[in-house]
């Protein structure tokens, strides 16, 4: 994988530590974030993406969670090497985050406008007027109205979508490298889904190598808003190409399964599709590969060797004995 | 049901005459729930009115005069002792006597020889310390019953029960806010820290907790009341010293919840420091234990200081405190004045405080009906 990256991943390993047993939620993750890009990373819950996501700015809890060994390379460093005031100053300024939970992730003893303008103060020197008037543009670009009022307002007095357009204008105010969303809109509405999910973009209309990091479980916001996408099975990635190939020529059954899965208004009465099984506890994942206990096209040896990541077509990777035949 | 307008104010801007809203925090809305429950609202007032009128005591109950004019100079003998000025001997003011001048004779003796000097008492011209037994109508053995210079009477030293009543809620108080807000201080920042840090800071602190806490309170306080002889202050510093610990578990398990929000994860990933996590934005979200405890915890301060003064471990004579007068109580249980009067005192007071507990309890519960249908 070449190319001008900003963020380049290799062989992030994140675990957690639970009673005696170990929980491998990021076994062996590498992968690279592309100047102005939006990647997606789609799995199913417990696939570890969140915790990926989590592990780039070492917000993994510790204890239980540990990241074990890699090299997440952020111009030029490695941010799993440095301090916590080193990694401060790169946390907000450089990469910030948006939190799945729009209802939590604000402080409710704060007002707004001074939770906006918190990560302004601490990074640059600039004066608190200032400041403000950046938040209220800031809150005033993801759509909110009547921004300089409701900057003296508490979280209890906006509504779920404001909050989480609150959260983008507060990742977003340092017009950040890397703009990490983890599942920005699962606990939305349907309704207003696709407006915050353009708000997020906005960051790339700010800083014109910014990129998008979109976790999300959801294949269809992966369609319509990701340039590249990651599959993510079994704290693994299975499957990494642009989107329209992912869509077009899936490689890996797993992801075929999610396709099929997505239901279709043509296809009414039918039963929908389902890949069968649940997915393996982390605790006990298999030992080959490890979707080899609800593959439809399970070969003997995928429960006992686990298949390698191969590029298959020019940027189209994936990790499965059946396509081995394709190199 | 809430209705928009119970998270604003309106308040008319005099400028514009528009209706403009203001916001308020959740510990502003508390604040105003507060304040809309009559009785721990008005407990509240009562208390902080009788404690700001105790801070004047000297003032209000003294045997010293507040003004005396004496051959066309101004003195101010009460203000001079409240100050730490010097006192005034009685032949300074023409008296004759030996020491310090005595301020109800000296009135007597102006009033008599009408040359224009005079003497302005305070209210209550008693001092809490003062033998009176030479006063009239005081004559045989003490305690005299309550009259009406002496409205409560005298306790067994010939002393004036309400000068000592009053100077010792002024020390009950004055200790319990003290002790409290040390203790606090204490248990708040050890909790905040084993709570924030957590893994082997919390085992190895709380166990260091644990053996603390397991050192007997009143042994120790007996051991160093008796090497020390203790004022309120290193008493109070003794109470604290041993009692932080049930606040320190309370903003243990707080941090420990409130650091798994997101809002906390939220505030790492903008890059702050551990410091402005901790203290600006965990802390203010996990008082709420704490501040519903805070009047309960006077309750028990208060308490501790009587029972302490009670078995004589507590504040030394001639101290006013009340456990020195219930104790006297209990010695003199014939004598009804001296039973009633300090019992009621510390009944009326402990009870204006939990009142106030329980509406700051009202106030900080998110429920705003008390059952369920």
């Amino acid at each position: 994988m070449a190319g001008d990256a900003l963020l380049t991943v290799r062989n992030l390993h994140t675990h957690f530590h639970v009673g005696d047993t170990v929980a491998r939620a990021v076994s062996g993750v590498s992968f690279e974030v592309r100047k102005n890009e939006v990647l997606g990373i789609v799995g199913e819950s417990g696939s570890g993406k969140s915790v990926t996501a989590l592990s780039l700015i070492r917000l993994i809890p510790d204890p239980p969670g540990r990241i074990a060994q890699g090299e997440v390379l952020f111009g030029g460093r490695d941010i799993l090497k440095l301090s916590y005031e080193e990694v401060g100053k790169i946390r907000g300024r450089d990469i910030a985050m948006i939190f799945q939970e729009p209802m939590t992730s604000l402080n409710p003893v704060f007002k707004i406008g001074k939770q906006l303008t918190e990560p302004l103060l601490f990074h640059y020197d600039i004066t608190r007027a200032e400041a403000r008037e950046r938040a209220a543009a800031a809150l005033d670009l993801v759509g909110i109205p009547d921004p300089r009022r409701r900057l003296d307002e508490y979280p209890h007095q906006f509504s779920g979508g404001m909050r989480q357009r609150v959260m983008i204008a507060m990742a977003m105010i340092c017009d950040p490298a890397i703009l990490i969303a983890d599942e920005p809109t699962t606990a939305l509405d349907v309704t207003i889904q696709a407006q915050i999910l353009e708000l997020m973009l906005k960051v790339q209309e700010k800083r014109e190598d910014a990129s998008v990091i979109l976790i999300t479980h959801d294949l269809a916001v992966i369609a319509e808003t990701c340039d590249r996408a990651i599959v993510r099975y079994g704290g693994k990635i299975q499957e990494a190409a642009p989107v329209a190939e992912l869509c077009e020529t899936p490689l890996h059954p797993y992801t075929k399964g999610l396709l099929a899965s997505i239901p279709h208004a043509q296809e009414k009465g039918h039963r929908l599709n389902a890949i069968a099984g649940n997915v393996p506890s982390i605790f006990d994942l298999p030992l080959g590969c490890k979707f080899s206990t609800r593959c439809k096209d399970v070969l003997d040896r995928c429960h006992t060797e686990e298949p390698e990541l191969r590029e298959v077509t020019p940027g189209h990777w994936v990790r499965c004995f059946l396509m081995e035949d394709l190199v | 049901m809430a209705t928009p307008a119970a998270d604003t104010k309106s308040s008319v801007d005099p400028a514009t005459g528009s209706t403009r809203e203001k916001s308020l925090s959740v510990m502003q809305r508390r604040w105003r729930k507060f304040k809309s429950l009559r009785r721990g609202w008005y407990s509240f007032i009562a208390l902080i009115a009788l404690y700001a009128l105790s801070l004047l005591n000297p003032l209000l109950i003294n045997s010293r005069a507040l003004v005396v004019s004496y051959q066309g100079d101004l003195y101010f003998p009460a203000a001079a002792e409240w100050v730490g000025g010097r006192l005034y001997e009685a032949k300074e003011f023409g008296q004759r006597a030996i020491g310090e001048a005595e301020y109800r004779r000296l009135a007597e003796q102006y009033e008599e020889a009408d040359e224009g000097d005079w003497v302005l008492m305070p209210p209550y011209p008693f001092h809490p310390n003062e033998n009176l037994l030479r006063e009239p109508g005081l004559a045989g053995n003490p305690p005299h019953p309550p009259q009406a210079r002496h409205w409560l009477g005298t306790d067994d030293r010939g002393r004036d029960v309400f000068a000592r009543l009053a100077y010792g809620f002024r020390v009950s108080i004055t200790f319990a806010l003290v002790t409290v807000s040390m203790y606090y201080l204490i248990g708040m920042f050890v909790g905040s820290v084993l709570g924030f840090f957590g893994g082997r800071v919390d085992i190895f602190g709380q166990r260091l907790v644990e053996i603390w806490a397991a050192i007997p309170f009143l042994y120790t306080v007996i051991i160093i009341s008796n090497l020390l002889k203790p004022g309120v202050w290193l008493l109070a510093f003794v109470l604290a010293i041993f009692s932080w610990v049930g606040i320190s578990f309370y903003m243990r398990g707080e941090f420990y919840r409130e650091k798994a929000k997101d809002y906390a994860a939220a505030a790492i990933a903008q890059g702050e420091s551990r410091r402005s996590i901790m203290f600006r934005h965990i802390l203010p979200n996990s008082l709420t234990p704490v501040i519903t405890f805070a009047p309960f915890a006077v309750v028990g301060s208060i308490t501790a200081l009587v029972s302490l003064d009670f078995l004589g471990f507590g504040l030394q004579a001639p101290t006013a405190s009340w456990g020195e007068l219930v104790n006297q109580g209990k010695q003199n249980i014939e004598h009804w004045h001296l039973v009633t009067f300090p019992l009621a005192a510390l009944f009326v007071t402990l009870q204006l405080v939990v009142f106030i507990g329980e509406a700051v309890r009202e106030a900080f519960d998110p429920k705003v009906f008390s059952r369920l249908r």
